[in-house]
């Protein structure tokens, strides 16, 4: 069982030089069409080829105040207006600017036991599958477990 | 014959409680570009710059936004432009040597090693001290702000913006090329620039932030001011309480606000800067001077 056999060939892209508020709408219109949470997408160029990854907890991160332990000790400040500040200040901030360059990937070719191995040591929830330097789909570590438990289930049946 | 101690805030208190774990390293062969995806994706105002994971030394902000005036390449080395070695300390050394230090090299982080001296476990850094000290003296009982409270139920007399603040106020023309900016930064030696238009209505910001963003963007020293300047203008009212200044800054990540006139017409009269608020300590009461620290 190789990765082509657990990938998703529906996968949803993002652009380096998308804003992002667009990012953030372009989750949020992929996890409707998906019917499931995409807590993060890939991010290539004009010719499909792979450049980095863009997760919610990067976005996260750079929303978040980095004093943000004085939040818990004061009980007169308005988290929610904090957090509207600070998105106005992502709006010159493009994908590029925050997205991971160094992404693990895999080949089509690659078996779903090398790739639970790599999920498990680097704690990766997604594995893109490229071929030569075009992305071809995405692994997620629920289709993994999920092909694994199969069968799994089939062995004991 | 006795010896008298004289204690502050920070008395007692080591780098290990004030240290962030996170080290935004690179090596000296990533190109700048890189260094200022790093500077935005951790909201840090430099990167420690690696020699076969040895450090070697830092680069910040100011040294790439002097890379983006003579228009070097983003893809140039950020070796071939880090300004300064990085100085180091442990994590058991006491925080008011370290804001000497700080103050003695006029840096504002210094990165914390282990028992090995080229092994870097953290970075220490003037504006968490801030953060720390705040705090401290938030939660102080010997505070005049709990003290009257407790007494009278009223709040007491404590500092405001206008005591604490700069009159000086930086400002260029929207129209300015984004050069004339950087001058003015470098000449002047502040982080950011009030933007005006040509009524002198203020209308953005310039930071050091703003402008390695636009240099990472590819746009030219030569774009207009307005187009890579911060809106709105984060200001705060003259006669505003201190610490509510230094909390707003502190939760918005923000290290200057721009101070208005609390009577009509509300004209921008100067910069209440965070480095200057914490001359006042935590500006929360007026109980002990102690603690203040400032790094020029």
């Amino acid at each position: 069982m190789f990765a082509r056999d657990v990938m998703d060939t529906r996968y949803h892209t993002l652009h380096a030089e998308q804003n992002i508020a667009e990012a953030v709408a372009a989750f949020q219109k992929a996890s409707k069409s998906e019917d499931k949470k995409i807590f993060g997408m890939m991010v290539t160029d004009h010719e499909d080829r792979l450049v980095g990854m863009l997760s919610m907890y990067d976005i996260l991160n750079y929303v978040q105040p980095k004093h943000v332990a004085i939040f818990g000790e004061m009980e007169d400040l308005d988290p929610t207006q904090t957090y509207r500040d600070r998105l106005k200040t992502t709006r010159s901030i493009l994908v590029g600017d925050l997205m991971t360059t160094d992404v693990v990937t895999v080949r089509p070719d690659t078996h779903v036991m090398v790739i639970a191995e790599i999920m498990i040591k680097k704690h990766i929830r997604r594995l893109p599958v490229v071929n030569g330097q075009t992305v071809v789909g995405i692994v997620y570590v629920s289709d993994v477990f999920h092909r694994l438990m199969t069968l799994f289930s089939a062995e004991n049946d | 014959m006795p010896v008298v101690e004289i204690r502050s805030v920070l008395s007692g208190i080591t780098v290990a409680e004030a240290m962030r774990r996170q080290v935004i390293a690179l090596p000296t062969s990533a190109d700048i570009g890189q260094g200022i995806r790093m500077m935005i994706r951790y909201k840090v105002n430099a990167v420690l710059l690696t020699e076969e994971s040895i450090p070697s030394g830092v680069v910040s902000k100011t040294d790439l936004i002097s890379a983006f005036y003579v228009e070097l390449p983003a893809e140039t080395p950020l070796g071939d432009v880090m300004g300064s070695q990085p100085i180091a300390c442990f994590p058991d050394d006491p925080l008011e040597d370290v804001l000497e230090i700080m103050e003695a090299a006029g840096v504002h982080r210094l990165y914390v090693t282990g028992a090995h001296r080229q092994e870097v476990i953290g970075t220490v850094g003037y504006w968490d001290i801030v953060g720390l000290l705040y705090r401290f003296c938030r939660a102080c009982e010997r505070g005049t702000a709990k003290r009257d409270a407790k007494r009278t139920g009223e709040r007491s007399t404590r500092f405001t913006v206008k005591e604490v603040m700069t009159s000086d106020v930086h400002a260029c023309l929207q129209n300015d090329p984004v050069s004339a900016i950087i001058d003015t930064l470098s000449t002047c030696r502040v982080g950011a620039v009030l933007i005006q238009d040509e009524s002198q209505s203020p209308v953005g910001v310039i930071s050091k932030t703003d402008l390695i963003i636009a240099y990472r963007h590819g746009v030219s020293p030569q774009t207009a001011a307005r187009e890579i300047m911060s809106t709105p203008v984060r200001s705060v009212s003259s006669g505003e309480l201190l610490s509510t200044a230094i909390q707003q800054m502190l939760i918005g990540d923000i290290q200057r606000l721009f101070v208005r006139s609390d009577v009509p017409p509300e004209a921008i009269t100067g910069v209440l800067a965070l480095s200057d608020a914490a001359r006042f300590r935590s500006g929360s009461c007026r109980a002990c001077t102690a603690g203040r620290i400032l790094i020029r």
